[in-house]
């Protein structure tokens, strides 16, 4: 018999669990309702675990010191960098982005960087927080 | 009633045994399975054909893409296929980190699947345990990449982050950067345990003992790789045989049963066996490495824009080989001058190999085992399906056997060839 | 019987179904968030169960085209119906059997056994190469567990010299046997007790809806209600066997050690009457926990003829020479 597995079974009913909790406990019937609420503090939502040092977070673009050399679109894989000619500056579309980072390594002028922002899901991927436009 | 009372069964191409889409005929008598029929093409996504249309730099993040659990090793074959195309080294620095990062994958890949098999036998609790105790490799790999998956590391002569001198120490003074050590000291503790489970538990070897045997003459005839024949006492190892990386520096033996005093049977318990084995052979190198990692530049072509221009002037075929967790998998990639995309990518996965051994595995076992036998050589569909042939218009699928593929392709090589034949 | 004991006992048969479906879905809870958190895992909340048969009675009821319908439909509803007529002929708790006098023992391992057919019978009609291999499955398991079960019974009905469960119910078994059958009392249930799993379809003995093998066997084509009936005749068998395993070794109730006393009303103690279903409650839930639970997550699922010699042979040996001794000391000694 499986003595000691079922020991460290045992134990386990009492410590602490692996799973990171989601953010709620159940999922609300309306989830409008309930991130209203989250922004009143009237419900408490489990804190997201820590992120680690060097992560690739939402992509940041600096327009002002990007002199439109287009090397950026040369190397993004799913083309979430376009050019845009009128104004010699690149469009960023966070949802096709791949956070490769080969933008962030080919600039001369290291115009990107990685932000430590990850809560970038959204609806209609054409919304306005979900495209950057310069 | 007819005497064959055979029937038919699909696993397939969607179903809980297998984790992507796949499909296995079975004949069946019973329980006992009288023949096994693979149809592999279900996952078919056209991904060489994509990077035909790229440049080799947009290819590598593709690359990776192939696969979610050998992302670093679809990212190494390729870059180190397009540096042998273009004559570029990477330095020593880039080929120990490289190595590093092949080991912590090997240790990811390994535990996953042993959490894997134990679901595929209905044992669940170890399924949370080794995907528990998985978390940490992954938060390793977060902390030196930042992606858990999909790792985005590599680069045509060179790796892109460097691994930082806080997170390894050489002198193994408890004062010192330890999260390297940390964690590999984690899963030599934890390893014992897993030992316990895997290969000492009544249950599991219940499961796993005398069946699906592969012998070492099947496994040589078939051609399977990695530690599907390793278990069946053929000694296989690219890491040893061809050294690519860092391997030729570091001491390493091949893992097979006998090493351990168990028989070389090529059940699937010696399959778990060289696995987990496999999983301390990693510890081991990874401490070889960080002992022996030189300082110096991590990239030997730093300037991005520059590295583009020399691949477009390159002109030549390359080859990327590795020993991939599952077993040995190859890139070919050849560049034409003046063209900025691949002019041929070819991608052959350690599965394409390994799916032929399930032939002699399936025979003669119960339904039952299924699902395990179809797990021990951790197949990886999405790796390996590189072509299925449908009539676009009737959307008919076929499918050549030996003779026909060798027909054709001599065909092409006089059509290729021509008069200098 | 006169016409007030007719009314209560119409009353009772009415309730017990209720009370058999609300125990069986909240033990079902029970031993998902026990066996989540033995692995480590939050789990779901203990009312998971009831939202799940809220919502498979909601979803639309698929027959598929080579199904033969009326036995398709008929199973899942002769498998729920099974268990809870048993229910009525099991002492539950502080209640003895309701039907007393009507049926016994053996009835009810006769009716233990109809939800297992009912289920096979529904696999084979339901025309899936899948739930074919899942129903012999079934059958070849209920073959195989029939036998350390009636062991037991037997042994149990033999030491009593009756296979009424009130009778047997009302006085611990161990309370008749010296030291050697109380030896051969724990052979004999430590037989029944593996056979809970495989009366219950659970791992190590679910090969009949193994997921990984079958995906889910014998229910592969079963959808909404029909799903959701065989899955409250599971959780209503769960707390027949549970039953009938107190009723054969632990009828103790509270009130043997300890009275609670309170207010009396015909002729009950309400605080005995509550103190004795809370400690029945729990005596449920313990032989669940041990016989589901911990098994279910410390054993791999075997192979079905593995599963078949470890009833046929060792569980039937050890059920036998429990008997042996029982006997031996009855007889000779």
């Amino acid at each position: 018999m499986p003595t000691s597995t079922i020991f460290t079974l045992i134990k386990q009913l009492v410590t602490k669990k692996a799973t990171n909790p989601f953010p709620v406990k159940y999922t609300p019937k309306n989830m409008h309702a309930a991130a209203d609420l989250i922004e009143k503090g009237e419900l408490e939502i489990n804190p997201p675990i820590d992120i680690p040092s060097d992560f690739r977070g939402k992509l940041v673009y600096d327009k002002e010191c990007c002199i439109g050399c287009k090397l950026c679109t040369r190397v993004c894989p799913s083309e979430a960098l376009i050019f845009d000619a009128e104004k010699r500056k690149v469009k960023h579309y966070v949802a096709r982005c791949t956070f490769c980072g080969q933008c962030v390594n080919i600039c001369p002028k290291s115009c990107f960087e990685f932000s430590d922002e990850f809560l970038i899901a959204g609806i209609d991927k054409y919304s306005d927080e979900l495209v950057y436009e310069p | 009633m007819s005497k064959d009372a055979t029937y038919e069964v699909p696993i397939g191409p969607i179903h809980p045994a297998l984790k992507e889409p796949f499909m296995v005929k079975f004949k069946l008598d019973g329980e006992t399975i009288v023949d096994a029929d693979p149809h592999p093409g279900m996952n078919h996504r056209g991904i060489e054909f994509m990077g035909m249309h790229r440049n080799p730099l947009k290819v590598i993040p593709l690359a990776e893409r192939i696969c979610g659990i050998c992302s670093i090793v679809h990212q190494h074959m390729y870059t180190t296929a397009v540096e042998h195309a273009a004559g570029i080294e990477p330095t020593n620095r880039a080929r120990y980190i490289r190595t590093i990062m092949c080991e912590l994958e090997r240790i990811h890949s390994h535990v996953l699947w042993a959490g894997v098999a134990a679901h595929e036998i209905g044992f669940d609790t170890h399924l949370h345990f080794t995907w528990k105790i998985r978390e940490k490799v992954m938060d390793l790999l977060e902390e030196i990449s930042g992606n858990r998956v999909n790792y985005s590391m590599w680069t045509v002569g060179g790796v892109r982050r460097d691994i930082p001198k806080k997170m390894y120490r050489r002198d193994f003074s408890p004062k010192m950067y330890p999260k390297i050590q940390n964690t590999l000291e984690y899963y030599e503790k934890l390893y014992g345990k897993l030992e316990d489970i895997f290969l000492g538990d009544p249950s599991i070897r219940l499961r796993t003992k005398n069946i699906g045997i592969l012998t070492e003459k099947e496994a040589l005839e078939l051609c399977g790789v990695g530690p599907t024949v390793r278990a069946s006492g053929v000694k296989k190892d690219v890491r040893i045989d061809q050294p690519y990386a860092a391997y030729g520096d570091l001491e390493l033996d091949y893992v097979i049963p006998s090493r351990y005093g168990y028989e070389n049977t090529g059940d699937v318990f010696s399959k778990t066996l060289v696995r987990l084995k496999e999983i301390l052979q990693s510890i081991d190198l990874i401490r070889q490495c960080v002992q022996k990692m030189p300082d110096e530049d991590i990239d030997s072509e730093p300037k991005k824009a520059a590295l583009l221009n020399k691949l477009k002037k390159a002109d030549g075929e390359g080859i990327g080989r590795i020993e991939a967790p599952r077993g040995e998998a190859l890139h070919y990639v050849r560049l034409k001058e003046g063209h900025e995309e691949l002019d041929n990518w070819k991608v052959r996965a350690s599965t394409y190999n390994n799916l032929a051994t399930y032939a002699p595995m399936f025979l003669g076992e119960q339904i039952a085992d299924i699902p395990i036998i179809a797990a021990c050589i951790d197949p990886c569909i999405g790796c390996m399906d590189r072509a299925e042939i449908v009539d676009i218009n009737t959307g008919e699928q076929t499918s050549y056997d030996h003779e026909e593929l060798h027909e054709m392709s001599v065909r092409k090589t006089r059509e290729i060839l021509g008069d200098k034949l | 019987m006169n016409l007030e004991e007719l009314i209560i006992s119409l009353f009772y048969v009415l309730i017990i179904p209720f009370i058999g479906i609300f125990l069986g879905l909240l033990y079902k809870g029970f031993d998902r968030k026990i066996t989540a958190m033995m692995q480590s895992r939050i789990g779901p909340p203990w009312r998971q169960p009831f939202r799940d048969i809220r919502k498979l009675f909601m979803k639309e009821t698929i027959i598929p085209d080579g199904a033969v319908p009326w036995l398709f439909n008929a199973a899942p509803v002769i498998a729920l119906i099974a268990p809870l007529i048993a229910l009525a002929y099991l002492p539950i708790g502080p209640l003895g059997p309701i039907m007393e006098g009507f049926g016994d023992l053996i009835l009810i391992l006769y009716l233990l056994a109809i939800p297992a057919v009912a289920m096979a019978v529904g696999g084979l009609s339901s025309g899936s190469p899948y739930a074919t291999v899942g129903a012999q499955r079934e059958l070849v398991l209920m073959m195989s567990y029939e036998f350390p079960l009636a062991i037991a019974a037997v042994t149990i009905a033999w030491r009593f010299e009756t296979f009424s469960l009130g009778v047997i119910s009302s006085t611990p078994v161990w309370w008749l046997v010296g030291p050697v059958g109380t030896l051969g009392l724990i052979l004999v249930a430590l037989a029944l007790f593996t056979v809970l799993p495989g009366e219950l379809s659970r791992v190590p003995f679910d090969q009949a809806e193994a997921e990984t093998e079958l995906a889910e066997g014998l229910f592969v084509e079963y959808s909404g209600r029909n799903l959701g009936l065989f899955y409250l005749a599971e959780a209503v068998k769960m707390v027949v066997v549970g039953t009938l395993m107190i009723a054969l070794f632990f009828p103790q109730n509270l009130t043997n050690w300890v009275t609670i006393g309170g207010p009396e009303i015909f002729g009950i103690i309400i605080g005995d009457l509550v103190g004795n279903v809370a400690f029945f409650l729990l005596k449920l839930l313990a032989v669940i926990f041990v016989s589901v639970s911990v098994v279910r997550v410390a054993v791999a699922r075997f192979q079905i003829d593995k599963a078949s010699y470890f009833y046929w042979v060792p569980m039937t040996l050890i059920g036998l020479l429990g008997t042996l001794l029982v006997w031996i000391e009855g007889v000779i000694l």
